[in-house]
């Protein structure tokens, strides 16, 4: 396998920092890919349609991951050498935990059918916001170099994004679909 | 479209730069094929003008087979040997179908080693691969004949829903009828790039696609040539049979007739309910002759009868915007493809549902053939990079792979743009294992057994470690037609394994969307009984790992400490056996506790069996 040597900043000429503009970034990658996809190379030999599909590959890899803003994070801190997948004892305060568990809770106990939809949105709200303002924490911790105090961010971050997948679901469910 | 030859004088003659190469949309209910014609890409019509080909091929013993129109007009008179819709036979096993809700009133082939849903013929046993492959020869010839010269290539379009074993068929089917396949491209994806090419439209624009016997709908953001599949879902059993197959129920139990139920007024009922709901989306009401009774058909009626079906296509519509991260305000524009969006009932449901009506006027009987055809040119090499466009798919179903406890790891999941590669490492469970068996899953559920086997591949030459210890990486890539390869290898020997995946037949397995369907159905269900069956792998395991070590050093415990330990072990193996994952857990960090001490002892002994058979000089350093 051809090894690509640019990480996935690099490889859409960004800074390494988690702001960005999703516009510009999805039209960086729609020249990328109208350059490297194997649809473009269907004429050539074996070895540069391999490398097209190789290229092609890694470019929606990287788009996918600069695209999401969880995903995002996660690889800004990997890409300086932290672990994302093991989470330490003391990088969940025992704030954060109880908000959690408040969290968690207060979902268990709607009742099953539509008239859980009102409470289920407003507790989606809050964790929306949630997750607004945690970006922005994780966002400047990790420009100003404080990797532990992003790690935490991040986790924080997981943990609400979880949720809101659940809390959508929760929405489904109770609609029928 | 010739282009002139200019030749320097006594120089080499310069090659026509125009390929022969078609595109084919190979439908439930009808096939069509079209290719480029100077003006740009049109369907090619046989000789009495008809574009559509039934797809229905008739097999009788002395004749060739019969396929389209001719074919059509067989099917009540001869029933046994007239196949029709054999694109819902494709990629599936006959324990597959028989468990399913197709009714195909034929007599499938118990003898097929491969498990196949081969039908017993006047002309043979007819497996899918042979009768679809009859149907492309057919639009091949008939593209020969038009185009005057031989096909360099074809592109063949399928339902965006299909999964990996119906692609594979697909390609299969056109090899056999020795036709090159440029690329499989799905039905909605292309009946974009018609619609785009041809109206230079950008922004968010849905494909509502409802064929004959298939469903898709697809999400694409065009933008200055490139197409780019946000997300896509559908139904591979839901299409305009259905329709016909729920009317066709409501004129039986309004006009009850008591007479045999065979083949073939199973078709002429059929007929009767598909020419009734094709008058409906010319009249507002229709009267229904069948068997001597007459009977009057409203659309209102008719979109009672068919109220499941409908609500069927807008639940997958929102579910792709959901995937997407979308809502109906985000969509610029609805576009309708498949012969079985001309009924009003499902016209105004889209619109009911998109708050904007639908556009109509490219038709979508030939949309899809069309759009493949234009992609065909591209892929021959008869477009140069500037003047063509792109085309980004995605893959419909997750891909995962099955580990222990018959759960599902996810590796690639659904609307992942293509091509796309992914690798996982994995480890083994056993102390010495030296071979690796991976099973490859399509399917959203948390269990094996409720997903769509792919394949088995196994991994051989493991070096014998400690269980834990290897680390395999898997790579799986999937190409731009949508299918999958897989490789593996293990990091400290560099030992590789590859394999292309092939269809796994004879394994009963969910179809697609009820698998999609029902995963939504089951999230919460699935997540209790995964969470189950991993509190019972780790007690599982701890009990055994106890076990091992009271063999070894069972004098380590005092006779209070190992009869208190054996009866929470009791208790433990009582509540595995249940379905309360709490309840397990709970004993589970009992056993833990109580065992706690003897592990610590055990260590203190082999450490110190260890240090003793140091020399002291090495301690000493």
């Amino acid at each position: 396998m051809q090894h690509i040597n640019k990480n996935y900043f690099q490889l859409f000429n960004l800074s390494e920092s988690f702001d960005l503009e999703l516009d510009s970034l999805a039209e960086k990658y729609r020249q990328l890919q109208a350059e490297s996809h194997p649809d473009r190379f269907a004429n050539a030999d074996e070895q540069d349609k391999l490398r097209a599909v190789q290229l092609s590959s890694y470019l929606n890899g990287a788009y996918a991951t600069l695209k999401s803003p969880i995903k995002r994070a996660g690889y800004l801190l990997v890409l300086n050498d932290r672990d994302i997948e093991r989470v330490e004892q003391d990088e969940l305060g025992m704030d954060l935990l109880l908000e959690q568990m408040q969290l968690r809770e207060s979902l268990s106990e709607l009742p099953d059918d539509e008239s859980a939809l009102p409470a289920l949105e407003k507790i989606k709200q809050e964790v929306m916001t949630k997750l607004a303002v945690r970006q922005q924490e994780f966002a400047s911790q990790f420009d100003k170099g404080e990797l532990d105090e992003a790690k935490k961010a991040y986790h924080e971050l997981q943990f609400l994004n979880k949720l809101l997948v659940e809390i959508e679901v929760g929405e489904e469910q109770r609609l029928g679909y | 479209m010739a282009l002139l030859k200019i030749q320097e004088p006594g120089g080499e003659p310069v090659q026509p730069l125009h390929r022969l190469a078609v595109g084919i949309d190979l439908g439930t209910t009808n096939s069509l094929v079209a290719a480029s014609c100077g003006f740009g890409v049109e369907t090619l019509a046989d000789s009495d003008g008809n574009h559509l080909l039934p797809s229905v091929v008739q097999y009788s013993a002395a004749q060739p087979p019969l396929v389209g129109v001719a074919a059509k007009a067989q099917l009540i008179s001869d029933p046994a040997n007239t196949i029709v819709s054999v694109k819902r036979l494709l990629g599936k096993s006959l324990s597959e179908l028989k468990a399913g809700n197709l009714h195909l009133p034929y007599e499938f082939d118990p003898d097929r080693p491969d498990g196949s849903p081969a039908i017993l013929t006047a002309g043979g046993s007819k497996d899918p691969l042979q009768i679809s492959a009859d149907i492309l020869s057919e639009l091949a010839h008939r593209a020969e004949d038009r185009l005057k010269g031989s096909l360099e290539g074809v592109v063949i379009t399928v339902p965006a829903y299909f999964d990996d074993a119906q692609r594979q068929q697909t390609k299969d089917a056109a090899q056999l009828a020795g036709l090159n396949v440029l690329r499989l491209l799905n039905e909605p994806t292309a009946a974009a790039v018609a619609y785009g090419l041809d109206t230079q439209d950008q922004g968010n624009v849905v494909i509502f696609d409802l064929g004959g016997g298939t469903f898709d709908v697809s999400l694409l953001s065009l933008q200055k040539g490139i197409f780019e599949v946000l997300a896509t879902g559908g139904d591979t059993s839901l299409g305009g049979d259905d329709f016909d197959q729920a009317l066709a129920k409501w004129i039986q139990e309004q006009a009850p007739v008591a007479e045999a139920a065979d083949a073939s007024s199973y078709w002429a009922l059929l007929q009767c309910a598909n020419d009734a709901k094709h008058q409906l989306s010319v009249d507002a009401s229709v009267e229904v002759n069948w068997r001597g009774c007459s009977l009057a058909l409203s659309t209102e009626t008719f979109a009672e009868i068919t109220a499941d079906l409908i609500t069927r296509t807008i639940n997958t519509c929102r579910r792709v915007l959901r995937d997407a991260s979308l809502s109906v305000a985000d969509i610029d524009s609805i576009v309708l493809v498949g012969g079985s969006t001309r009924m009003p009932v499902i016209r105004r449901a889209v619109e009911s549902f998109f708050g904007k009506p639908p556009l109509t006027n490219i038709d979508p009987d030939k949309v899809v053939a069309i759009g493949a055809g234009i992609q065909a040119d591209v892929l021959i090499g008869n477009k140069s990079i500037d003047n063509s466009f792109l085309l980004l798919d995605v893959n419909p179903l997750s891909l995962g792979i099955e580990t222990m406890g018959d759960l599902v790891e996810k590796i690639i999941p659904r609307n992942t743009t293509i091509p796309t590669a992914k690798a996982q490492e994995f480890t083994t469970f056993k102390d010495g294992q030296t071979v690796m068996s991976l099973h490859v899953v399509q399917g959203e559920r948390e269990l094996v057994s409720d997903c769509r086997s792919l394949a088995r591949f196994e991994l051989r030459g493991i070096p014998p470690m400690v269980a834990g210890a290897a680390k395999i990486k898997v790579s799986f890539q999937v190409d731009a037609d949508g299918l999958l390869s897989v490789s593996a290898e293990e990091s400290i020997t560099g030992k590789k394994s590859e394999i292309q995946v092939k269809p796994s037949y004879g394994l009963d397995s969910a179809v697609i969307e009820q698998v999609l369907q029902a995963s939504r159905e089951h999230a919460t269900a699935d997540k209790e009984i995964r969470s189950l069956k991993e509190a019972q792998l780790e007690a599982s395991q701890l009990i055994d790992a106890i076990s091992n070590a009271q063999d070894v050093d069972g004098d380590l415990l005092t006779e209070p400490e190992s009869t208190r330990l054996a009866a929470a072990i009791k208790q433990l193996k009582t509540a595995m056996t249940g379905a309360a994952s709490k309840d397990i857990r709970a004993l589970t960090e009992e056993v833990n506790q109580l065992s706690g001490d003897f592990a610590a002892r055990r260590m203190d002994l082999h450490i110190g069996q260890a240090l003793r058979g140091e020399s002291i000089d090495k301690i000493e350093q």
